[in-house]
């Protein structure tokens, strides 16, 4: 073999290990979508069971064309702001750079994976808005988020040419800032507008509990949507293939996915511990606090010491309930799953953790080394960037009428109503 | 550049192999197409919606 064949042969194979990489990425990132719809239907009355479920199916399927119309183009031509690069056609969907082409290998595995990070961030939406949100009118939102705003948010902050890195140093290796706050605060400006389902409040201001008609089901969701997201993760890294010569993250900077492996185990189970101390043995909340753990080591899954992980794991488990709590007493909504604390919060306490605790670290080229003023203005950015179109627009949606599901027909189960269905046979 | 249905049934030269690759025109109409879709949709499911809660009342 000549050294000519023998470049062909290293890279051909690294461009099928990349695509086969990233292949498997993806059908594990579907398998959050059962999670999610387990977990969603679980934690929804018997009679809003089905509708539930529609809705989690639906923003799977509206997530993936609209992310090909738009959202993949979104996120490489917006890393400035505002105003898009010209990228001479590549990424817009009539463009041959959006179908199958032998030069390039990398797009279509590249372009489904961020699709399901889209499809993950909508679908982190979904759960809060259970049992009274139009079907419809959670279509068009979960658009928007999925195919628009986090993706311009990851344009910004997830990006290695994002004005957040390039001239703050902001660093948020796997996506706390653009999806996990941006979707939790999202969901809050929705749920401001979308108001409590009937009967969760009194006239009083006391709550209600509305329980969900299967925790069982509510517990396997919550662990097979664990178990996606190592998919999720997993693609966070880039395979650099033969020019780098192995993994660099998505800054561009020398990472391991061992260093993935350490953290998102030990913050999972921190999560899990703090919230079963807690909440003193609650299950939903030590699952979900498992997923809390996660997402506040997410930052900097690729630097923390595992052992720091486990201590921020166990603070986001100790910090979803008070905040959980703190959310619904004070503004009166009805976040049926924890969305807002346990994502929205958790990421926030993720972000700011990499200043306080990680700062100095170096980037890639010019990117400055990771700082706490770096990570405050990606936080207050993503934070903005989430809840500002996610209460405008459910604002002007609420206005027209076409946000909530009236409250006989709530009262009635959307399921027998809408969709002429029952989850059980009674 | 290769397409089909065209005339060209050969890997010579392949760089784009999806159908109707050298047509812009038809790749624009299928994006325009796929975006109705998605929007026809989403709005029929809106007028379900309403009639529902209106016969419903």
């Amino acid at each position: 073999m000549t050294l000519e064949e023998l470049n062909v042969f290293v890279t051909t194979q690294a461009n099928v290990g990349m695509e086969a990489y990233y292949w498997w990425c993806t059908g594990l990132m579907i398998i959050i979508h059962v999670g999610f719809l387990m977990y969603e239907v679980g934690a929804t009355r018997m009679k809003n069971a089905v509708s539930s479920g529609v809705k989690n199916l639906l923003a799977f399927a509206f997530m993936i064309p609209t992310f090909w119309l738009f959202g993949w183009w979104i996120y490489l031509a917006f890393p400035g702001g505002f105003v898009p690069i010209d990228l001479e056609g590549y990424g817009v969907p009539w463009n041959v750079s959006m179908g199958p082409m032998l030069s390039d290998q990398a797009t279509g595995v590249f372009w489904a994976a961020f699709t399901l990070f889209a499809c993950t961030t909508a679908s982190i939406f979904s759960g809060a808005v259970i049992e009274r949100i139009r079907i419809s009118a959670f279509a068009f939102l979960a658009v928007i988020l999925g195919s628009v705003v986090w993706i311009l948010a990851a344009s910004w902050g997830w990006h290695p040419d994002g004005w957040l890195v390039t001239r703050f140093g902001f660093h948020d290796v796997a996506a706390a800032g653009c999806v996990h706050t941006v979707a939790g605060l999202f969901a809050f400006g929705v749920l401001l507008n979308l108001g409590p389902r009937v009967g969760k409040y009194n006239d009083d201001g006391s709550a209600n509990e509305l329980e969900g008609h299967s925790l069982v089901l509510s517990f396997i969701g919550l662990l097979t949507l664990i178990v996606g997201f190592f998919g999720f993760l997993g693609a966070c890294l880039i395979w650099a293939g033969s020019d780098l010569g192995g993994w660099v993250n998505i800054y561009g900077a020398p990472a391991t996915l061992s260093s993935f492996a350490f953290n998102t185990l030990m913050g999972l189970s921190g999560g899990m511990i703090g919230a079963f101390w807690w909440s003193k043995g609650n299950p939903f909340w030590m699952m979900s606090g498992g997923l809390a753990g996660i997402f506040i080591c997410a930052g900097g899954l690729d630097i923390w010491y595992p052992g720091f992980a486990f201590i921020l794991g166990t603070i986001a488990g100790c910090v979803i309930i008070p905040a959980n709590n703190w959310l619904h007493n004070t503004f009166k909504i009805d976040d049926c799953v924890g969305a807002v604390s346990i994502h929205g919060v958790c990421g926030i306490l993720g972000m700011l953790s990499v200043g306080l605790f990680a700062s100095g670290f170096p980037a890639a080229g010019d990117i400055p080394p990771s700082n706490l003023m770096g990570q405050i203005i990606g936080t207050v950015t993503m934070a903005l960037t989430g809840f500002i179109p996610g209460y405008v627009i459910s604002y002007i949606m609420k206005m027209a009428g076409w946000l909530r599901v009236p409250d006989h027909i709530q009262e009635a189960g959307i399921d027998k109503s809408e969709l002429e269905l029952q989850a059980y046979n009674q | 550049m290769n397409t089909f249905p065209g005339e060209s049934a050969s890997w010579e030269g392949v760089d784009a192999y999806f159908t109707w690759a050298s047509s812009s025109g038809m790749l624009v109409l299928f994006t325009l197409v796929t975006a109705c879709i998605c929007l026809g949709v989403i709005i029929a499911a809106a007028r379900h919606e309403t009639e529902v809660a209106d016969s419903n009342k």
